[in-house]
């Protein structure tokens, strides 16, 4: 039963793999401490997995299991604390989507988010995953009017940021 | 906005690569071990509570070289079942500590943990300056042949003496082990106590 259990969850998260990085880009500064936090998300998720019961999307509990690590549990190595190393920091690019503009507005915004606290953060990535209120609401434990204040806030301080 | 909204579709799309890893690779990770804030609340609460024993099971020994109170022996005593309600509280809040809580409850449950451990030490500290203060008053007094021989002959300026000695030992133990701790924990829960303010201002 447990190697079934095992075989199960292996299975489903290297399927929803790029759930889990998504998290660790938005939490990390550099290489290092992405694959530190990405695996301090698997041993939690393994943890918490026997008690999945299917009633939310695998997708949807990955995410909240995610963020309480990113934001809660995990215990940043010293190696993560450098800022320095952001701008080293990128993933490869499949096509150019977008003219020379759009790119550099688009490095400019993830250095942006990078400088939101670890909250605004977690409403950041729960709004680019077009997750509702009601769920943004939810997985934060905060009610869905306070939610919208703080996303509202959020928006404005990204564009405090790149506009200063 | 429309920066917001052009990240957006930059998120959704599936032009990053990220690395991807193998079925072996993610076995091995899910089995390996832990670093979380948890583990090492509990790990250092383990210690605490150690601590706390030894210090109790001690005691006996300094027993045989000064003689305490009758009062002070019942009181070292009384101590084991408060520190089994102690423990059975921390082990309470820690077993409440699930990954699939909203981030809200589960700042606080950690945070509920670690109040337990810090209640304990609270106690701890308090029996250490009792004992730290009687032990030096009837060690004292004892050096000086007793009880009654030391009130003979005392006067202000000995019992002063004694009395800001008495005081400023307890107050060093007390202050070292509180310093301790409070930078312990201190390091530790700076980034949980942060988020957990973050997330309570948003219901004022």
């Amino acid at each position: 039963m447990d190697k079934e259990l095992e075989h199960s969850f292996v299975e489903q998260l290297q399927k929803h793999q790029n759930i889990v990085h998504k998290v660790c880009r938005l939490y990390s500064n550099n290489q290092d401490a992405h694959n530190d936090l990405f695996q301090e998300i698997t041993i939690q998720l393994w943890r918490a997995y026997p008690k999945f019961r299917g009633d939310s999307k695998f997708s949807t509990w990955m995410y909240r299991v995610g963020l309480n690590t990113a934001i809660t549990l995990y215990r940043k190595s010293k190696r993560s604390i450098k800022t320095s190393d952001f701008d080293a920091y990128q993933f490869k690019i499949k096509a150019e989507e977008y003219d020379s503009t759009e790119e550099e507005q688009l490095k400019l915004l993830y250095q942006a988010v990078h400088q939101l606290n670890d909250i605004e953060k977690a409403l950041v990535l729960l709004y680019l995953e077009d997750k509702d209120y009601r769920e943004i609401s939810e997985t934060l434990g905060i009610t869905e009017v306070n939610a919208r204040v703080k996303m509202n806030r959020v928006k404005k301080k990204l564009k405090a940021i790149l506009n200063p | 906005m429309d920066e917001l909204e052009l990240l957006k579709k930059d998120w959704q799309s599936n032009r990053t690569e990220y690395p991807e890893l193998s079925y072996d690779e993610i076995y091995k990770m899910s089995h390996a071990k832990s670093s979380s804030i948890v583990k090492w609340i509990f790990y250092i609460s383990l210690i605490e509570f150690a601590i706390g024993l030894i210090l109790i099971l001690l005691n006996p020994k300094i027993e045989g070289q000064i003689e305490f109170p009758r009062w002070v022996e019942i009181m070292s005593y009384a101590t084991f079942p408060v520190i089994g309600v102690f423990i059975y509280f921390f082990y309470k809040n820690y077993k409440n500590i699930t990954a699939t809580d909203n981030i809200r409850k589960l700042i606080k449950s950690i945070l509920k943990t670690r109040r337990t451990v810090k209640y304990y030490v609270l106690f701890n500290l308090v029996m250490a300056g009792v004992f730290s203060c009687v032990g030096l008053y009837v060690g004292y007094v004892t050096s000086e042949g007793g009880a009654e021989q030391f009130s003979a002959n005392a006067h202000f300026a000995e019992y002063a003496t004694l009395g800001v000695v008495i005081v400023l030992v307890t107050a060093a133990i007390i202050a070292f082990f509180y310093g301790i701790y409070y930078l312990l924990y201190g390091i530790l829960l700076k980034r949980l106590n942060k988020n957990y303010k973050e997330l309570k201002k948003l219901e004022v």
